[in-house]
Formats: C-alpha cells, structure tokens, sequence
C-alpha cells in the first residue's frame, strides 16, 4: 500500500476564473512578475471577488506577489509547482483542509536568454538568465533584509515601550537551562544574566547570545493519518490545527509595525481553528531563532498585552531553576529551543513536542503532557503556528 | 548633471545588483543622486520596494518619482560586525537606519547614517545626503539638528 488512494474531499473544491495575459514572441519591458500580476488582476477581475477574499497563493515569489497587489493576509502561499499540475494538487489539499479558503495560483512563462535571441539582446533577461547567485541590493551592510530585519525590530520594541536589553537575556538564559537535560543540545553550560549581558555585541541591540546557534544534525518525521498512526508503534501525535501567515507589507523595513505582521495572522486563525489555547496547554515552543521573536509570541499568542512581556516573564521565573515555568508547569522550549539545543528552525522544536506527548523526553519529561502550541517563524515570510495534541 | 543612464550603462555600473525592467528606474535615479521611489499616477500612492503596479489601485502608471528627502528614524541597528563594504569601517558600531519618509505613514527608507553621530535614536529627524561607494553615488542619512 504505497500509492495514495484516499479522497476524502472529493468534489469539494473546484476553480472559480481563470485569465490570461496573451502570449507573444516578446513583451517588452516586463519582469516574470509584471505578467503574473497582470494575469492576477484579471482572475480576480474575472471572479467578481474582491482580492481581500484571497487568503491562499500557489506560484514563485507569492511574497513579492502578495504586497504588490495588497492582499491584506494569507494563511497558505507555496512556490510554483511545474508543471501546473502541482499547484493544482496543492490548492485541492489546501482548500479542501481549511488551509485557505480561496487561492490565488499563478504561473509565469518569461523568456530567456538561451531560448530566444530577442531575450538574449534584452540585457535585463540576460543578466536574469545568466543567474542572480551572489546578487544582492547593492546595499551591503546598510540594509535590513533577511535576518537583520529582527534586529531593527528589536531595536524599535525597546523604544516604544521604553524596555532594556536584559528583557532579552531572560529567553537566553531559560533556554541554556533547559538545554543542560538534553543530550542532543550542542550548548549546555548554565549562563547567567551577567553573561548575557557581557556577550559579545553582534548588531546591537542583538549579541550573540539572541542568535541561534549554527549546528550539523537532522530532525525527521512520519506522518499519516491518525488512523493509521494507531496500528504503529507509538503513541500517534495528532495535528490538532495548523497554519501560516503572511501579510500585504511584508518587506523587512516596510512592514505596518509590531501590531501587525505575520504572527497576527497566525494567532487569528489558530485561535479560529483550535479548541485548545494558551490555558489548555501543557508545553509551550515559541520560536526563538532570535530572543526577540520569543518576547513578540509570548505577547502575540496573548500571555500577556504588547510590551507586557517583562512582567509576565518576571512573574513566572523560577529563580533557582534560571527558566520560565508559566503558572509553575508549562515549560517554554524544554529542549533549549534554537538557541541552545541548536538552530533547527522549528524542526527541534516539533521533535521535542513530539516526544514529550509521547512520553519519550526523558529527565525533561512534563508529566502527563497532552497538548502543545508550537508558533513557528518570524515576522514577514515565514510565520506559523500549530497545535499538537495526545489522542 | 550627467544624462540618465542607458540600460546597458546601468548594468555595467551596478554589476553586483539583480537589475530588471521593475527596479531599475531606483538605480537609474541613484545614478543622478536622487532617491527615486515608485508613486503611483493615478492614486498617488507611494510605495517601496518596487513595484510594476501600485498595490492600492493596481494602476500600472506607476512612476519612480523623487521624494523630498526628509524623514524620522523609526528602526535603528548599530553593526557591531557586519560583511566588507567600500568605506565602511566596523571599529566604531556602524549605525542603520529605516527612515519614515515625510511624504507617507509607513513609506520607509533604509541605509546608513553618515558619521556614527554618538547620540542617534529612534524619533531622530535626519535628511538624505550622498556618499560615493564602489565608484557610485550611495544614499546615507544625515542627523538634522531641529530648531527648538
């Protein structure tokens, strides 16, 4: 039995327009990006919807596709699937299981420079062609793309609530003691707030000691329907709920503000498709690529209001164990998280959740843990969330 | 000033860049020392980074349009360390700033502040000036003292 045969949502998801810009031997001045946008527009058109009821994207850059037509926010946006059959596939399984409720599935054909002679004369598309590998903005250091984005949010949430540093230091130090049970964790020395505080300055206000910590090693999974799960050797996990999110000012530097970027999209909809919230859970992984990310889910998922985060954390540290116990039981990334255990960008942390529903997490086992909140990501491409729960 | 750059001029003087038919009217404009940032004909609205159509109205006149150059920080990074770049010495932390552009809530602008000034902060009033970097004008900001 290894050829998929269910189809549990047959019939229930169909295409409601479909648009073309037309095809020619050479547009002129265009980007692959322009003829999307020009095809999108005219699906949308086409559909008699307005694009806020867009909450799903199929095709390349959906980012960069997403803030050009201002769709406010998106719970599901995948790459280009080619041939289009793919994306098919993906909208059917993203639609028919709640990840989004209309989708937006795009694909652009641009010609380049070694299959036509008209593109290859067109030094825009050979330059595309010839392959943007170690391209950047021409910015160098004086940019807040990628990474550095986190930072220069950090910096703006120390000033519009008048917070200090050490806020940051508190999700350094609880990871540090929870990664000394976790014999797969690369850094398990105890450090203190004095040494967070002396760490080596990175992009201030960032050190060292906020950025997770660069490793070799592998997570892996299994997954197949809790039925199935049942007839196997351990106790199933099941996805009690899950998504993504992302919004129409996605850009590092562009993005509305602290009240409003990915993570809010995230919380809007788990909350909606999640019976267990914050008060039913027994575990707690809030992403921490960067301790500032951590402070921004605990006040997102609703710990706590925004800029309340030093109260809360303050309220619930357990002094002679260095870490965060909320209401004296729910640990906040007993594995040492991402910078401690290791930089896994999430994949420790569902590992973890895994084995702590499972019973399998040894010394750092929470007794009875049956339900976990996993809020995965960033702000601006990659925020999600999930539930996990016993069953 | 010197004559708007070709297209081929352009790619020869931004080597390093993922130029396209999109971004280009940026780096054009960069070549003559203005930032130029994409507003849009019909609905007026501003945007960045660019755009082939405006995200409010989904007009494609849109035009890289010079703004006035004025602005308050609203991100601020001080590199501690940071990749090599032409006249950029990290011995003293080398601030970045995402500047609000006077000309619409939300319109940003990042790069560096020229001169390390020592009492940079979030709120700061700073002006567009230009550096040359790799053999290019560069934008930077400048702190602007505000009258009292």
């Amino acid at each position: 039995m290894t050829i998929a045969k269910r189809n549990p949502h047959k019939d229930q998801v169909a295409f409601a327009s479909a648009a073309t810009t037309g095809f020619t031997r050479n547009r002129g001045e265009v980007t692959a990006a322009s003829l999307a946008l020009e095809a999108c527009v005219k699906a949308i058109d086409a559909a008699g919807i307005d694009k806020s009821e867009i909450n799903g994207l199929l095709g390349a850059n959906n980012g960069y596709i997403q803030s050009a037509l201002g769709i406010p926010e998106v719970n599901y946006y995948v790459g280009a699937g080619i041939p289009f059959g793919f994306s098919i596939a993906n909208a059917v399984g993203a639609v028919a299981t709640g990840q989004c409720d209309v989708a937006l599935a795009y694909h652009s054909i641009y010609r380049n420079a070694s299959n036509s002679r008209s593109a290859a004369n067109d030094p825009f598309r050979a330059r595309a062609y010839a392959g943007w590998a170690g391209l950047g903005d021409g910015f160098g250091p004086d940019s807040v793309v990628g990474a550095v984005g986190y930072t220069a949010w950090a910096s703006r949430y120390l000033h519009e609530y008048g917070e200090t540093r050490d806020l940051f230091g508190y999700i350094a130090v609880n990871d540090r003691s929870n990664a000394a049970l976790n014999p797969a964790a690369v850094m398990r020395h105890p450090i203190t707030m004095e040494d967070y505080l002396e760490a080596r300055m990175v992009r201030w206000p960032l050190c060292m000691l906020d950025m997770d910590v660069p490793i070799d090693g592998a997570d892996a999974f299994i997954i197949t329907t809790t039925e199935r799960a049942r007839d196997m050797a351990l106790p199933p996990v099941l996805i009690h709920a899950c998504t993504n999110g992302q919004i129409d000012l996605n850009e590092e530097d562009q993005i509305p503000g602290l009240h409003r970027h990915g993570q809010h999209v995230v919380v809007e909809s788990l909350r909606a498709k999640s019976d267990i919230w914050i008060d039913d859970i027994d575990l707690f992984f809030p992403y921490d690529g960067f301790s500032f990310i951590t402070i921004s889910w605990i006040e997102n998922v609703g710990w706590c209001g925004p800029g309340e985060a030093r109260g809360f954390i303050e309220d619930h540290w357990v002094k002679d164990q260095q870490r965060l116990l909320i209401d004296g039981r729910i640990p906040v990334n007993p594995h040492g998280g991402a910078l401690s255990e290791g930089g896994t960008q999430g994949s420790g942390h569902t590992r973890e959740a895994i084995h702590q529903l499972q019973g399998l997490a040894g010394e750092r086992q929470v007794p009875g843990a049956s339900k976990a909140l996993l809020p995965m990501g960033g702000f601006f491409f990659n925020s999600q969330g999930c539930v996990l729960r016993t069953g | 000033m010197d004559a708007e750059a070709t297209d081929v001029e352009l790619l020869e003087r931004f080597p390093d860049v993922r130029l396209d038919h999109t971004n280009k009217h940026f780096y054009r404009g960069l070549l003559q020392r203005e930032l130029r940032l994409n507003r849009c004909g019909r609905c007026g609205w501003w945007h960045h980074r660019p755009k082939p159509i405006c995200p409010r109205c989904w007009s494609s006149d849109v035009v890289a349009t010079p703004v006035a150059g004025t602005g308050t920080v609203h991100l601020l990074i001080h590199l501690h360390q940071g990749p090599p770049a032409d006249g950029v010495d990290y011995a003293r932390p080398h601030p970045v700033a995402t500047v609000e552009l006077d000309e619409q809530p939300g319109l940003r602008f990042t790069s560096a502040v020229e001169g390390a000034p020592d009492d940079l902060a979030i709120g700061q009033r700073v002006r567009l000036g230009w550096i040359e970097r790799d053999g290019r004008p560069f934008p930077v900001w400048h702190k602007v003292e505000e009258p009292a």
